[in-house]
């Protein structure tokens, strides 16, 4: 991931400048340059991070592999798997589970009980072979190449693009959004811009493989795929035509204020 | 075993094969990743299965079957639709309260419109990740140009249902 500097910094400063067009210059500058150093944080988080949906990835360990070996890692990820969250869902079922004894006694309380154990043994492998596909898919299938696919075609052709390309993005909001904000910074049409991630919240192959298979039937999942498959390109036209103002990626050409 | 299972597999068998073709690592990283993912996954959706479980025979049956069933058609998908804009929280959450649907009677379509306008709409996305990456102007644009979405995707799954019932009750 290269970012290339603002191109309007320098020809502008070859002009010799009187006292009040050098503030302003300065200013422009320092601008542009906050901007290219958000842009490069943004693309650091978009490398590092990832997480299925919330969050996921510890920090500091998804670069390497190796981490078996260290205590370090099997702590933060004790941590992370008996963190606030847990306790909050777990506090949540035993009230569900007390409200469901109290108020319809006994024999229903077993019964959910029972369908439960059933559910979950049928769920667990699904969901133990999903997330091993979902973590060879994420190291495997190169999250910034995928990306660079969407260019600034903004025609019927930049939308199948986008479309395929928010489909393949792996991972959770963390990448996909800081993936969004890189192509905006590009100069991606807003039309490409909203297929992209509506391609990646509706079809996107994580969430399909992780949660829709798994919990709700290879039947189910096929039929929302299919049903959804054109509507991220819909969103995209019809993005395309609204009257609304968009202002993204700070030095974006031909959009916004400038 | 179920076609899901299957399918799983099948492509878990395809990425194995490949990473260990490539055996720079890559089949090492992916087992980190999906330790990691799993760690903090499962517990939460344990959790998160339980208390649906639990809440599920509490829940009216024929009052979420006539409101989100096969016979309400049209409404169902409508009621979906808003249903959707109300799960604040990630898959954790919204994919157990749809089984729950499902279970206590809820039609295809409207779980397509239910799942479909969370995923576009879920308010800890839009808060976490949309608008400090993107900023407000986009979600404006976004949310407008996708508002008729879940509705959307109701209503063709609705309506191959219909096809498909036609079709199979077609003289031979």
């Amino acid at each position: 991931m290269t970012v290339t500097p603002s191109p309007d910094a320098s020809p502008r400063s070859a002009t010799p400048p009187t006292p009040t067009t050098v503030t302003t210059i300065t200013t422009e500058r320092r601008a542009t340059e906050r901007r290219a150093t958000e842009r490069r944080a943004t693309e650091r988080r978009a490398t590092e991070h990832g997480g299925a949906e919330e969050d996921g990835a510890l920090p500091g360990n998804g670069a390497h592999g190796g981490a078996f070996r260290d205590p370090g890692w099997w702590l933060t990820l004790l941590h992370n798997a008996f963190g606030r969250g847990f306790w909050g869902f777990l506090a949540l079922a035993l009230a569900s589970a007390g409200a469901c004894y109290t108020l319809l006694g006994r024999d229903v309380f077993l019964a959910a009980l029972d369908a439960q154990a059933a559910a979950l043994g049928s769920i667990a492998p699904r969901i133990v072979v999903a997330l091993l596909v979902a973590g060879l898919l994420w190291v495997m299938l190169p999250r910034q190449r995928v990306a660079q696919l969407v260019g600034r075609d903004a025609g019927m052709r930049g939308l199948l693009i986008a479309l395929a390309a928010g489909t393949l993005t792996p991972g959770g909001p963390t990448s996909a959004f800081a993936l969004l904000a890189v192509l905006a910074g590009t100069g991606a049409s807003r039309g490409v811009l909203i297929t992209y991630i509506t391609a990646w919240a509706l079809l996107g192959v994580q969430r399909m493989v992780v949660w829709d298979v798994p919990l709700m039937g290879f039947d189910f999942s096929a039929t929302r795929f299919l049903v959804s498959l054109p509507l991220p390109v819909l969103a995209g036209l019809i993005a395309m035509r609204l009257p609304v103002e968009l202002r993204v990626g700070g030095a974006a050409p031909g959009k916004g204020e400038r | 075993m179920s076609v899901g299972l299957a399918i799983l597999l099948g492509l878990l068998l395809v990425l194995l094969a490949l990473a260990a073709r490539r055996g720079d690592g890559v089949l090492g990283r992916g087992l980190q990743r999906a330790i990691e993912q799993f760690a903090h996954l499962a517990p939460r959706l344990l959790g998160a299965m339980l208390a649906a479980g639990f809440l599920a025979p509490l829940l009216p049956r024929e009052h979420v079957a006539s409101l989100l069933g096969a016979e309400a058609g049209v409404q169902a998908v409508l009621v979906a639709s808003l249903a959707g804009l109300l799960v604040p929280a990630g898959p954790v959450v919204a994919f157990p309260i749809a089984a729950v649907f499902a279970q206590s009677g809820a039609s295809t379509p409207a779980l397509v419109a239910f799942l479909t306008a969370w995923t576009l709409y879920a308010a800890h996305r839009i808060v976490l990740y949309e608008i400090p990456l993107v900023g407000v102007s986009f979600l404006r644009l976004r949310a407008l140009s996708v508002a008729l979405l879940p509705m959307l995707a109701g209503g063709i799954a609705l309506f191959a249902g219909w096809c498909a019932t036609l079709v199979a009750a077609r003289p031979i």
